[in-house]
Order: C-alpha cells, then structure tokens, then sequence
C-alpha cells in the first residue's frame, strides 16, 4: 500500500528531515510512528499525503509514484487518504456536522450521500448527539473524535494521524485508541505518529522507530 | 462542474458574507470609494471631450472670393470643394451677409460704416471640416483652384496645429492617468480581497486537503470575488449618478448653455465600464489570491 525507496526531505532552510528512509507497509496494517520531537514523523506522514514531495527518493502510495504525481491529480490521491491532524483544523465557526459534511461537499457528493455518511460516522464515533454545537464546546477527546470522523467519512484506504492522543487523559487516548484499532479492523491502513509510551505499549502493534530523520528500528508488534 | 454547482458556491459566499459581514461591508465600501474617483475622472473626462468637440467644430477654412467671381464659377467652385475629402459643410457668405454679420458684431460702434460707399467685405465660401487633421491638406488642395478668382485662403495656421498638439497631449495625458487609477485600483481590490480569502485560509487548506479540485475550492471565492466588485460597482454607478445629475443642473443654473454630457446613452457604457471593471479585478484577484492556500 505504502512503500519508500531512499527518501530525503530537505526542508527550504536546510534541515535534513528525513534521510535514506525506505518502508514497506501493507494494506490493512496499523503502524506506529514512533520517536522524539523533531525526529520526522509529521515529516513522513506529509509525504504520503504529498504536503510535501521528497528531495530524493520514490514515495509509492496505491502503485501510484506519488513524487510525480501531476498537481492536477492530487486531489485524487487525497481522496484516498484521511489525516487527522495534530493541530485539528477544525472550523470554529461551523458545526460538528457542518465540519464533517464540509469535506464530503468539497470532493462533490450529493446531499443525501452526505446527510447517510455524516450520520454513519457520527454514530461510529459517539457525537451523534453533538451534531449541532460547535468544536470549541468539546471536550479535547470529543475533537479528536470529530477529527477522525471528518477523516474517514468517504472511507479511506488509508488514515494518517498525528499524535492524536498527544493532550488527552490516559483514559480517554485510550478510547480513542479503540475507535482507531476498530477503524483499522474494517479494513483501512493506519499510520500513527505517537510518542504516547502507553499507548503503544499496549497495543501490540508494527512499531517504526524514528531518530534524527532516520528509521532506527522497525519491529512487527513492538513497544516504544 | 461550475453550473451543477453554482447553488453551493452561492450559498457559500452568501454565508461567509452572513459570518463575517463587518470585513465585507469595509471591503465594499473601500471598492467603490476607488471606482467612485475613477468614475468621477471619466466624467469629467467625456465632458472634457465634448468641450473640444465643440471647439474643433468652430474650425474652418474661409475661401475669400474676389469680387467679379460669377454665380456659375461660385457654383462649380462650392462643387468641387464639396467633393473633397474630408469636407463636411461647405457654405456661401454673400458680400451682403458678410456686411450684416460685421454691423451685428460691432453694434455701436457702427456708424463708421455710414462714411463708407461700397461694401468692402469680400464674399467667401466657408469650410467645416470633418477632423482638423484635414484641413492643412485641403487647403493645399484649395490652393490649386486659385486662378478661379480666389482672393485668399485663410485657416489660422498657427491655431490649427497647436489645437492638434493640445488635444493630442490630452489625451496621452488622459489615457495616461487612466491607467494608473485602473493599475492602482486592481492593486488595491487584490488587496481587499487578499483580506476576506486570509480570513479563510483554514477552510482553502482543508478543502485541499481532503481532496476538493483546485477549482472546486476557487469558485466560492471567485463567486464572492465577483459579487464583491459588482455590487460595489453598482453602488458607485448609484452615487455618481446622483452626484452627476445634481453637479449639472447646478452648473447649468450658473452656466445655462455650457454643453453638458448628460443623454444617459452617452453615460451608459461608463456604467458598464465600471460593472465590468469590478467584475474583472475580483474575479483574477480571487484566482491567485486562493491559488496560494491550496497544497499548502
Ligand atoms: N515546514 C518546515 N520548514 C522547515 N523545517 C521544518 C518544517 N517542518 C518540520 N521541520 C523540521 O524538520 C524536522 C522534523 O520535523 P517533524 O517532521 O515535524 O518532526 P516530528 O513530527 O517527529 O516532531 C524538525 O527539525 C523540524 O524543525
Ligand atoms: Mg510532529
């Protein structure tokens, strides 16, 4: 599903994010992303998603070369992609809804393919009753939520998350978690950056160690 | 794709103009503050322009005849001058109408002309012109009449080509001047609007990233872009109509017979000048402006 041949990020300002990185990860797998704070992971996710292309090197996504991907065809890739991102970027001027049914109306689905699969994910990720407040009324676990039900909404093969439990209480990473490993059962591939020791540990999962823009380690149902 | 959706992209830019209407009201009124003052500079311009129409009207060139010139030799001489290109009116002053004319204009003072036995004014043919760029060659071509019984031509030389440098400089000048307000309002649209697409800069980034074309994400913008341009064209057409109508009748109650632009004909295609204009600067300000949040 995803692979990298000898990739290099040089960011414009000379940081060497990323150095010689190749990876193999197949469809279905969930993968952590593990490592320190400057160690590329947000960096890595970027290139799967093209927020970035590499400075050298092959990023293959779907069969699809992703570095020479005409402009004009990027949408198409994105489509395929949901990030949860470490920020948010949610809207805080419109509703839990609103923010979900944005994203469906941006690639053209029509209103009652939105009005089905805002329900759907709503219900999967308990906010059906928040449906009409706005983010800046929810708990931080409940945006988290809202994050990753916009990002699965057209059902993805693969959803990117960036620390998504990076300020919650154990508990509720915890839950969000499951919501995650249940996302990962149906089918879709996850990659999580993560530097929640917890977490990872108890999960069991792939585990891809990051330091200074280099994989260190790469072991299958690792701990941090 | 921009017709299936046109509905959305309405609804869109209605409803960031219904969460955001502060920034947009300060956008539209700063946009027609501009295309008041370049609608103002074109008044005065067509008016302007009227002016010198009416100036170069009074052109012309007088072929003072001699005195034993002959009904038939007037005739055939009005013929082939009239046949001439560029002339547009060519018309006979008898010696009698001349007299009359020169009495009119010296009023009191005309009793010099009771000491006089004999009319000493020459009759004359005079020319109307359809451009003063004709008439130093048709007065060369007149010239070549000259041994029928032509006394003199006469078209103030010196008048004709400064009145041709003046225009000419008036309008380079004007023309001029009217870039620069054009040049200088684009730049200031663009940078309204660089505002109102700022304010939205998360949504363009999330659109994107979910997978929106990058057209599909333009169109809002271009849509409200558009809407912002027109609407503030259509208010300044509002104001400087009002503005006009009022600034003529006043100047005619001081200036009765001052010719004024004011058939509405004359005033429509600046109207849709500026219609125009305010639909361009937002529709291309839209276009690049949102081009640099998407892939972001
Ligand atoms: N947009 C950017 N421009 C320049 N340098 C960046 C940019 N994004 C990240 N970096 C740098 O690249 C390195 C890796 O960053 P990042 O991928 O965000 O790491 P992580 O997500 O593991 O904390 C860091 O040194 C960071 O400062
Ligand atoms: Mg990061």
């Amino acid at each position: 599903m995803i692979r990298m041949f000898h990739v290099q990020v040089t960011y414009p300002n000379r940081v060497a994010a990323l150095q010689d990185i190749n990876l193999h990860i197949r469809k279905g797998e969930f993968v952590f992303l593990v490592g320190p704070t400057g160690a590329g992971k947000s960096t890595l996710l970027k290139l799967v998603y093209r927020g970035i292309v590499p400075t050298k090197g092959q990023v293959i996504v779907d069969g699809v070369n992703v570095a020479r991907l005409k402009p004009r065809y990027v949408p198409y890739l994105r489509r395929n992609i949901g990030i949860v991102f470490q920020d948010f970027k949610l809207l805080y001027d419109r509703t839990v809804y609103e923010n979900i049914s944005f994203g469906l109306k941006a690639i053209g689905a029509t209103n009652s393919e939105i009005r089905q699969q805002v329900k759907k994910v709503l219900n999967l990720v308990g906010l059906e009753h928040k449906k009409k407040t706005t983010p800046h009324l929810l708990s931080g676990g409940e945006q988290q939520k809202l994050c990753i039900a916009r990002a699965i909404v057209n059902e993805p093969m693969i959803l990117l998350t960036d620390e998504p439990t990076g300020n919650l209480d154990p508990e509720t990473s915890w839950e969000i978690m499951q919501l995650l490993l249940h996302i990962n059962l149906r089918g879709t591939t996850i990659i999580m950056a993560s530097h929640d020791k917890l977490m990872v540990d108890r999960a069991r999962k792939r585990v891809i160690r990051l330091e200074q823009g280099r994989i260190v380690e790469d072991l299958p149902k690792g701990i941090y | 794709m921009i017709f299936e959706n046109i509905g959305f992209y309405l609804r869109e830019a209605l409803l960031s103009f219904k969460r955001n209407p502060l920034m947009y009201l300060a956008a539209i009124i700063s946009i027609t503050a501009i295309f008041i003052i370049i609608g103002l500079f074109l008044l005065i311009s067509l008016n302007f322009n009227l002016f010198l129409k009416n100036l170069e009207s009074q052109l012309e060139i007088i072929v003072y005849l001699e005195d034993n010139i002959s009904e038939s030799e007037v005739n055939d001489l009005k013929k082939s001058i009239t046949s001439l290109e560029g002339a547009k009116e060519v018309k006979f002053v008898s010696k009698e109408e001349a007299f009359q004319r020169l009495v009119k204009d010296l009023g009191d003072q005309k009793e010099i002309f009771s000491l006089l036995e004999k009319n000493p004014l020459p009759a004359s043919l005079e020319i109307k012109v359809k451009d003063p760029k004709m008439i130093e060659p048709m007065v060369k071509q007149i010239e070549k009449f000259k041994n029928i019984n032509i006394e003199e031509v006469e078209y103030g030389a010196g008048i004709v080509e400064r009145w041709l440098d003046f225009t000419g400089i008036f309008r380079v000048v004007g023309i001029s001047i009217l870039l620069l307000l054009l040049f200088a309002s684009v730049l200031i649209i663009s940078n309204i609007l660089r505002i109102t697409v700022y304010a939205r800069r998360e949504e363009i980034e999330i659109m994107s990233l979910v997978g929106a074309s990058s057209w599909f994400i333009r169109w809002p913008f271009i849509v409200e872009g558009l809407l912002q341009g027109v609407i503030s064209a259509l208010i300044s057409i509002l104001v400087l109509y009002k503005f006009y109508f009022w600034m003529v009748d006043k100047i005619h109650e001081a200036i009765p017979f001052l010719p004024l632009v004011v058939e509405k004909r004359e005033l429509l295609p600046l109207g849709l000048l500026l219609i125009l204009l305010g639909g361009v600067a937002g529709f291309l300000g839209s276009v690049f402006l949102v081009g640099r949040y998407i892939n972001a």
